[in-house]
């Protein structure tokens, strides 16, 4: 592959229903290098890709491809002249081999029918050029998210992809998973693709990228060499506004140390190829994080608070009674709040209102005789929107999927400051929220237990536990493996018992 | 494009989109859907008073209304249904089976014990789809073509194939109390009414919503999402034991053949009116206005002496424009 691939934006200007989404932005990726593209939700990143990608037309700018400009591109276009777009979620089809995914849509045919070796010559080829081991023969279905995505970015480079832009490649992905893409997208650059690398990871930034560029409310702010710019500048070209790094909260005062009898606790508890011996006490007050990587046990522990999943050795209690909830229903009527992990599919209501989102499990106080009061949801609308700074247009009538992702998440959270409760259950709170939106989550969730809410996070962030947590237990393959406390916990602690 | 890359399309198309996350302000409030229906509907009243003197007559429009009330009382449930995600595709053969218990029922007991006999039985057929679709978690479009298939069965059975005679019943859909307006049309705005309150102010009905658009979030959320799905088939049940007596009440006898294809009509009517396949979308105005259509469309296409045969291609057609349109609908509004 020729280094001299260019893709180039000028003057980009892209308008929804009035509201400017993009304001005249240039981007520039080249072969051989690295573009990290960032932004808060509604910065107008995905936006912008989407223009490239050719799946949304510009109003304005134009759009050069080497020599060539083009006023707007469609997805064909732009799939003829090697640019590709690597979504969060996979579009993969899981009960094909690996092979078949990798040739998927032109699947090399002689005389009408399928040529199977070539289309397994090529697999193994694209899958060596990516230097992952993973078997062309496997069903899709039985590979590991990072191994799935790989499949895609293969797919994509046997189609002779020239320019790759990443979605959040690494948001569903554990630590190892991390590594080893990596590792792929090193690869590909020494192999002279420009690659567009989206995320709200600060630390991937240096990481991964050659070259930073930061969206704000559809402009440009800050483009430079990752080597020339600090943490700080990317954070406040994020924001617009100055923050500390990562940083402890200031230990509460001694009077507001929680110091009551545990609200929850898991003594000894087990449940059946999740976890077992796990000892956990949140009290009043307290933020404990259960911190782990995907399938160490934390969102399994989570779950049986919350009666998604029995506890069937030892015991789960609340405020000392037994606690075995048989379903949602059941853990809401004991006041347990939850958060699940993914707010998409098992959030948020898509099609409704945003309102309604945050009034379905206060429906029973909502309502007498079965006959909800439309106004409570209103008011419990207006109540919280102004409180958690939800950037909308302010109508309650708004769909909730026409916000943000980290407005979503708000909304959602929300839910459970009017529904009230004494114990909520947090699952990856942040995962996919931009860096602004999650300092204000973590700002509400820490005025949340101060008010006297026992919070448990179940999160595979560390940076999120050292931001959030008043104790942390560390857990790997279904077991408590260690124990952090106030100014102990760091991110190098954290790490290092999770086992690296 | 080959077939098989467009599965690269799917995860978008389900719903709600992943594109309103990426932060795009959104920009199209709801599409008034209602509106363009109402927009078709004069359409087609203004062309039919054109085009036929007898169109727009006191008489023909109570001739439509009549026309459309078993449909639309059965429509009404079914509306609900759908929103949730459910189909009932039994209503044709359950409202037949419920007239053929009463017939039956009716020529030894007599009507005192018929008319409760037939109610019970319209009601059994939703607690049995109910516990099928529930309890073992059977498809709700399998589990009632199936029982569109037995109800009808069993309504040859019990009527021996035959067309039993019902005496003495005509009041329920023959009497015309009011405007010289026949009961079942009022039943049927009653019962529509019903739906359309219980649908925006009830936590059953907005359940439903929730339901149809989120199975997953509506557990999390704590809704008893078995037993509102279990109810709304026993609404059905109910309504459709309604009509079933209306239809033998205003025929005077129970016919094995009778309401046949009613499943059809009221699918068509209700995503005429702008529920969603996808669930968690539609509403029962919406569904009043895709009857009127409908209902409208038979009339006047009768009165301009086309032929019956015709007039099935006109409402196939249509169902297949509706579920083009419900498409283009999500289309839009994922984009």
């Amino acid at each position: 592959m020729d280094d001299g691939f260019v893709l180039q934006a000028r003057g980009i200007r892209k308008s929804f229903g009035g509201v400017e989404v993009l304001r005249s932005v240039d981007l520039d990726a080249r072969g051989g290098s690295v573009l990290a593209l960032l932004g808060e939700n509604g910065a107008g990143k995905s936006t912008l890709v989407k223009i490239l990608a050719g799946d949304h037309k510009p109003d304005a700018g134009e759009i050069l491809v080497g020599d060539k400009a083009f006023d707007a591109l469609d997805p064909i276009q732009a799939r003829a002249l090697g640019v590709r777009m690597i979504f969060q979620e996979l579009s993969d089809a899981p009960d094909l081999t690996v092979a078949e995914n990798i040739s998927l849509g032109r699947w090399p045919t002689r005389r009408g029918i399928v040529a199977w070796r070539v289309l397994r010559d090529r697999a193994v080829a694209a899958l060596d050029d990516l230097g992952v081991d993973i078997d062309p023969d496997a069903p899709v279905s039985s590979l590991r998210i990072g191994e799935r995505q790989a499949v895609e970015i293969a797919r994509a480079m046997s189609d002779q992809a020239r320019c790759l832009i990443l979605d959040e490649p690494t948001a569903a992905l554990s630590g190892q998973e991390v590594d080893r893409l990596f590792e792929a997208v090193a690869r590909l650059r020494s192999n002279g693709v420009a690659l567009v690398y989206i995320t709200h990871r600060l630390d991937e930034v240096a990481q991964v990228a050659d070259r930073v560029e930061v969206l704000r409310d559809g402009a440009v702010v800050l483009e430079r060499d990752v080597a020339e710019t600090t943490r700080a500048d990317l954070v406040t070209a994020m924001i617009g506004r100055t923050m500390a790094a990562v940083a402890r909260p200031p230990a509460p005062a001694p009077a507001d140390r929680p110091t009551d009898r545990p609200l929850l606790a898991f003594e000894d508890a087990g449940s059946e190829g999740a976890f077992r011996n796990v000892d956990i006490e949140v009290r009043s007050g307290e933020i404990v994080a259960l911190y782990g990587k995907l399938g160490s046990g934390i969102a399994e522990v989570a779950e049986s608070v919350y009666g998604l999943r029995q506890v069937d050795h030892g015991e789960c209690r609340l405020d000392g009674a037994p606690h075995a909830p048989q379903g949602p229903h059941a853990a809401i009527a004991a006041d347990v709040g939850f958060l699940p992990a993914d707010r998409q599919s098992e959030g948020a209501f898509m099609v409704r209102s945003v309102a309604e989102n945050m009034s379905i499990p206060s429906w029973p106080r909502m309502s007498r005789r079965g006959i909800l009061r439309r106004s409570s949801e209103v008011t419990a609308y207006r109540r919280w929107h102004d409180q958690l700074g939800i950037r909308s247009r302010n109508e309650p009538d708004q769909l909730i999927a026409t916000l943000s992702g980290g407005n979503q998440q708000k909304v959602l959270l929300a839910r459970w400051l009017e529904r009230g409760c004494r114990v909520l259950v947090l699952v990856e709170p942040t995962r996919g929220v931009d860096v602004g939106a999650r300092l204000e989550i973590y700002d509400e969730i820490r005025r949340l237990a101060r008010e006297g809410m026992a919070v448990l996070v179940a999160t595979s962030d560390y940076e999120e536990v050292v931001q959030l947590a008043d104790r942390s237990a560390v857990m790997a393959r279904g077991r408590i493996v260690g124990r952090l406390e106030g100014d102990a916990i760091t991110t190098k602690q954290l790490t290092e018992l999770a086992g690296g | 494009m080959t077939p098989p890359t467009d599965t690269t399309a799917t995860p978008a198309t389900v719903g709600a989109s992943p594109a309103g996350a990426s932060g795009s302000p959104g920009r199209r409030r709801a599409v008034p859907e209602t509106a363009a229906l109402a927009g078709v509907l004069v359409a087609l009243c203004i062309f039919f008073s054109i085009t036929s003197e007898f169109f727009f007559g006191y008489d023909n429009i109570v001739n439509i209304l009549t026309a459309m009330a078993v449909t639309g009382i059965i429509a009404a449930p079914a509306t609900m249904l759908l929103i949730a995600g459910q189909f009932d595709l039994s209503v044709g053969s359950a409202a037949a089976f419920c007239g053929a218990v009463l017939a039956s029922v009716a020529g030894s007991e007599g009507l005192g014990l018929a008319v409760p006999a037939a109610i019970a039985a319209g009601l059994g057929i939703g607690v049995l789809n109910g516990l099928l679709v529930t309890v073992l978690g059977i498809n709700a479009l399998i589990t009632t073509l199936g029982t569109l298939a037995a109800f009808r069965g069993l309504t040859q059975v019990l009527t021996d194939g035959q067309t039993l005679g019902v005496n003495e019943f005509s009041g329920l859909g023959t009497s015309r109390p009011l405007f010289d307006v026949p009961l079942p049309v009022f039943i049927f705005v009653v019962i529509m009414v019903g739906f359309w309150l219980m649908s925006r102010y009830t936590v059953f009905g907005r359940s439903m919503y929730a339901i149809g658009s989120n199975p997953v979030a509506a557990r999390l959320n704590g809704l008893r999402s078995g037993r509102v799905i279990f109810i709304g088939f026993v609404l059905s049940g109910a309504c459709v034991a309604i009509g079933g007596l209306i239809l033998a009440s205003s025929l005077g006898a129970a016919s094995p053949q009778a309401a046949s294809g009613l499943e059809l009509s009221v699918v068509t009517a209700v995503i005429l009116g702008g529920a969603s396949l996808a669930g968690g979308r539609g509403s029962v105005l919406g569904t009043m206005l895709g009857l009127l259509i409908i209902a409208v469309l038979n009339n006047g296409l009768v009165l301009l002496n086309v032929s019956s045969f015709w007039q099935e291609v006109a409402r196939g057609t249509l169902l297949i424009l509706a579920v083009g349109f419900d498409q283009l609908r999500i289309r839009l509004t994922s984009d």
